[in-house]
């Protein structure tokens, strides 16, 4: 076990490096170079040079790379030139709003699409099933910046119960939360169908098992069975596809922030990006990249933990 | 029909109530400019707020409520008012005298605004700092020779040649903000967040990517602030805009002008529409063939129904351009021809050109929705002589990139927005030769412009002016290089309460001056 954590760290080390050294080579690609995008017409040629100094773009491509990585270790991602403002804090000041929109997200679209599932599972082809399918597709169908609109029309707009703007900065907890319904709702209506089309394929698989068998001929009631035994397995590929998925909902998370105009990894990267302001765009891109692989390391870690199957797998593995 | 309800639905409905009580009552009360305070949306985050490297509007729109200069923008007339300044006049072309008010005091304790704070605030724009970067907006100061100081509150501003774009461009506005020495060098020159005036109004938060907050300042000498409290929201997606003003979330936005209608008919609310002063224009790069043929440029003219793009991307509420200067500018070109759409005239033309059988060509704008409107009618149009458009859509970072390291140079067509300033020599100063390479994309350089252009900006009589910038006009026009559609038209919401300042550009504000209606 302690093999397999060890294995994945270093994954995680070498995708971030390989991230990086790709962040750095594209800024190559930028017309004449990333200085004199960020001084514009004006800058004199001694400006430039300054400023080039000053990014370190004057250093050889591996030495840029080495510097990226070693700085960024240290949680320093440079200054913003524009602003003058550290580009560490910028990023790490709006982080949290994406984490906590991408998780409520999830947790939302869990807590709906699972029952969901298992109640389409018990009666397959039956009405409900048929009717979750329909809705499941329309959903799954519909991008989240339209939900995001049509949301905040009736919600915000029509009935006055949601804010629009913001993601109640500087407010309690509760403001907080009401700041975050609609945006996490917008981004989790997909994923709901998706998760409910998942549980029922994969609990209706599940429910042909030997072992189910046995526990209703013991006289389980269905709904402990579904719950308590089947859904315990059934939901595990969900789990991993959840994983995958955390990269869709940051790329979600982008349009609903622009949205709703919540402060958040999306929304910076996106401005960065409108002012040309590259480190920022480079800083932001990479904290995504390690969110992305830090949170699928953990559930594969989590997986190895819970599934006997794959800890058989890596005993076998580590013992031979 | 009865209804059972068990013990643990009972439980369940009950809890269900009580997660949801605590937000009951909580959506945004109504934003309420009655109480002092005016929430306003910004089209972007600020990100510096030194007079000399603003990134746009939005930054101006706080410099200006925060700083004061010598003289500030008229709001309604095309003129300045004495700000600062208790008395300033043009001498002679090359040289302004000034005299201070008494009394002016910087926040945060720097004491009183001086003649030597103007020297100093001036005089950054033309001198480079120990690294030899100069401020970004060093241009608005290029005929500034020095700041003599004559006394406390009085001094003389040389110039190194007349200019007379100098006092709409910096001295009524962001270039012509006076700071504080005493903080500039207190702060080590870092006043990209930290904006130290004598103005009406104080930074009192900064919350990037959520809001920033002006205080009235107590010590402000000037006639009394209208509002205790501007709170400035920054909100990119116009859309998202509209639904924080029908929410209740704002009291004072820019609009589509297509919905200002829909929005108007809300309660407490007052909608405005305004001509603009920009120029949006699509043309060739006049580098590349067939472009380089008088011919097919004056064909692609021809081929184009300007009428139908207004009607199409503005719903007919922008009004037709047929010149680059706006009807308020100086040196409108009242008489500038109306070119109407003529297909078998189009045709023609690319037939004595040897295009007969027409020609594939892209065309580049900016992403957003009503580009793509005018591109897809400028495909449709030019599809009918012939002409076979690809539309190339970027983003913003792409799009504006052009405008550096010559990246323009391999642009075929190019659709283009730039935003006016009330001086018309701004507005022409792309199109010089100069500026090829950077901003000028159609690569359309004329000597006679240039030499006008030069002549133009240093004439101070109107009149001469006027004439000279019309003449510019007309050279542009017979390159047939340029095909005008408008000067746009801005839309804004209010709440009934709000009478707003807006300046001609549509984008500056002049925040200190909205008022209580």
């Amino acid at each position: 076990m302690i093999r397999y954590v060890a294995w994945q760290a270093a994954t995680m080390v070498a995708v971030l490096i390989g991230a990086i050294a790709l962040l750095v080579v594209l800024t190559e690609f930028i017309p004449g170079d990333a200085a004199s995008v960020l001084l514009g017409s004006r800058a004199t040629p001694a400006s430039i040079a300054a400023l080039r100094s000053e990014m370190g773009l004057d250093l050889p491509v591996y030495q840029r790379i080495a510097m990226f990585v070693f700085n960024a270790a240290r949680g320093d991602l440079g200054t913003d030139v524009i602003s003058g403002r550290d580009i560490a804090s910028q990023v790490f000041a709006v982080v949290p709003n994406t984490l906590v929109l991408a998780f409520s997200a999830i947790l939302l679209a869990a807590l709906v699409g699972v029952p969901i599932g298992v109640h389409a599972a018990a009666r397959p082809d039956g009405f409900f099933d048929r009717l979750t399918a329909y809705i499941s597709v329309g959903l799954i169908s519909t991008p989240s910046f339209v939900i995001g609109i049509l949301l905040l029309l009736v919600f915000s707009v029509r009935l006055g119960w949601t804010p629009v703007l913001g993601g109640g900065e500087g407010q309690g907890l509760l403001a907080r939360l009401h700041h975050l319904i609609l945006p996490a709702l917008a981004i989790a209506c997909g994923w709901v169908g998706y998760i409910a089309r998942q549980i029922r394929a994969s609990l209706l698989d599940v429910l042909g098992q030997d072992y189910i068998r046995t526990a209703r001929a013991y006289g389980l009631p269905n709904r402990t069975i579904r719950y308590r035994y089947a859904l315990k397995i059934a939901i595990i590929p969900v789990l991993s596809v959840l994983g995958i998925g955390i990269g869709d909902i940051i790329g979600k998370s982008v349009f609903v922030e622009i949205i709703f105009n919540r402060p958040g990894i999306g929304s910076l990267i996106n401005e960065s990006l409108q002012n040309r302001n590259y480190p920022v765009v480079q800083a932001g891109v990479l904290v995504v990249v390690f969110l992305f692989v830090a949170i699928n390391a953990a559930i594969d870690i989590v997986f190895a933990w819970l599934d006997p199957r794959i800890r058989e797998r890596l005993f076998r593995a580590e013992s031979a | 029909m009865t209804m059972d309800v068990t013990r643990r639905q009972l439980l369940r409905s009950a809890a269900a109530l009580g997660a949801a009580a605590p937000f009951i009552g909580m959506a945004p009360g109504a934003v309420s400019a009655q109480d002092g305070r005016l929430v306003v949306r910004m089209d972007r985050d600020l990100q510096n707020l030194d007079p000399g490297n603003r990134t746009g509007p939005a930054e101006v729109n706080v410099i200006l409520a925060v700083c004061q200069g010598l003289v500030k923008p008229k709001i309604g007339a095309l003129d300045y008012e004495l700000d600062a300044a208790a008395s300033i006049e043009q001498v002679d072309p090359k040289l302004i005298e000034f005299t201070l008010k008494e009394g002016l005091e910087f926040t945060g304790g720097y004491g009183p605004l001086t003649a030597e704070d103007v020297k100093f605030s001036f005089e950054r724009f033309i001198k480079p700092d120990a690294g030899g970067k100069k401020v970004a907006f060093a241009d608005d100061w290029a005929a500034l020779d020095h700041v003599e100081v004559t006394g406390p509150l009085s001094g003389r501003i040389h110039l190194k040649q007349p200019s007379a774009a100098l006092w709409s461009v910096a001295l009524a506005d962001g270039s012509g903000a006076i700071i504080s020495r005493k903080a500039f060098e207190a702060l080590d020159g870092k006043i990209q967040g930290t904006p130290i005036g004598s103005g009406p109004y104080m930074l009192s938060e900064a919350s990037p990517g959520s809001q920033f907050v002006l205080k009235a300042n107590p010590g402000y000498s000037g006639s009394a602030q209208h509002f205790a409290e501007i709170v400035l929201k920054p909100i990119p997606e116009l859309k998202t805009a509209e639904l924080a003003f029908l929410g209740n979330e704002l009291d004072f936005t820019e609009i589509s002008p297509i919905r200002m209608a829909e929005i108007g008919k809300t309660a407490n609310t007052r909608t405005v529409s305004q001509s603009g002063i920009d120029y949006v224009w699509f043309g060739p790069n006049i580098a590349r063939a067939p472009f380089d043929k008088l011919e097919v440029r004056q064909a692609l003219r021809m081929a184009v129904d300007v009428d139908a793009i207004l009607a199409g991307a503005y719903n007919g509420l922008a009004p037709r351009a047929n010149a680059i200067l706006a009807p308020e500018l100086l040196g409108y070109w009242k008489d500038a021809p109306v070119h109407r759409r003529d297909v078998d005239g189009a045709m023609a033309l690319l037939e004595k050109a040897g295009l007969g059988s027409g020609f594939r060509t892209r065309l580049t704008i900016l992403n957003n929705a009503r580009n793509q409107a005018i591109a897809t009618i400028i495909q449709a149009n030019l599809a009918e002589v012939g002409i076979e458009l690809e539309i190339d859509a970027r983003g913003g970072g792409s799009y504006w990139s052009l405008g550096e390291n010559d990246a323009s140079r391999d642009l075929e067509l190019s659709l283009v927005e730039y935003p006016g300033k009330t001086d018309p020599g701004f507005q022409l100063q792309w199109f010089t030769t100069s500026q090829i390479g950077l901003w000028n994309w159609q690569r359309w350089g004329n000597a006679e412009f240039d030499s006008l252009h030069a002549r133009a900006g240093a004439d101070t009589d109107p009149a001469a002016r006027a004439a000279m910038y019309v003449e510019m006009q007309k050279l542009m026009d017979e390159s047939a290089a340029f095909i005008w559609i408008t000067n746009n038209v801005y839309a804004f919401a209010m709440r009934e309460t709000v009478t707003p300042a807006i300046l001609p550009s549509g984008a500056n504000l002049i925040l200190q001056d909205f008022r209580q209606a």
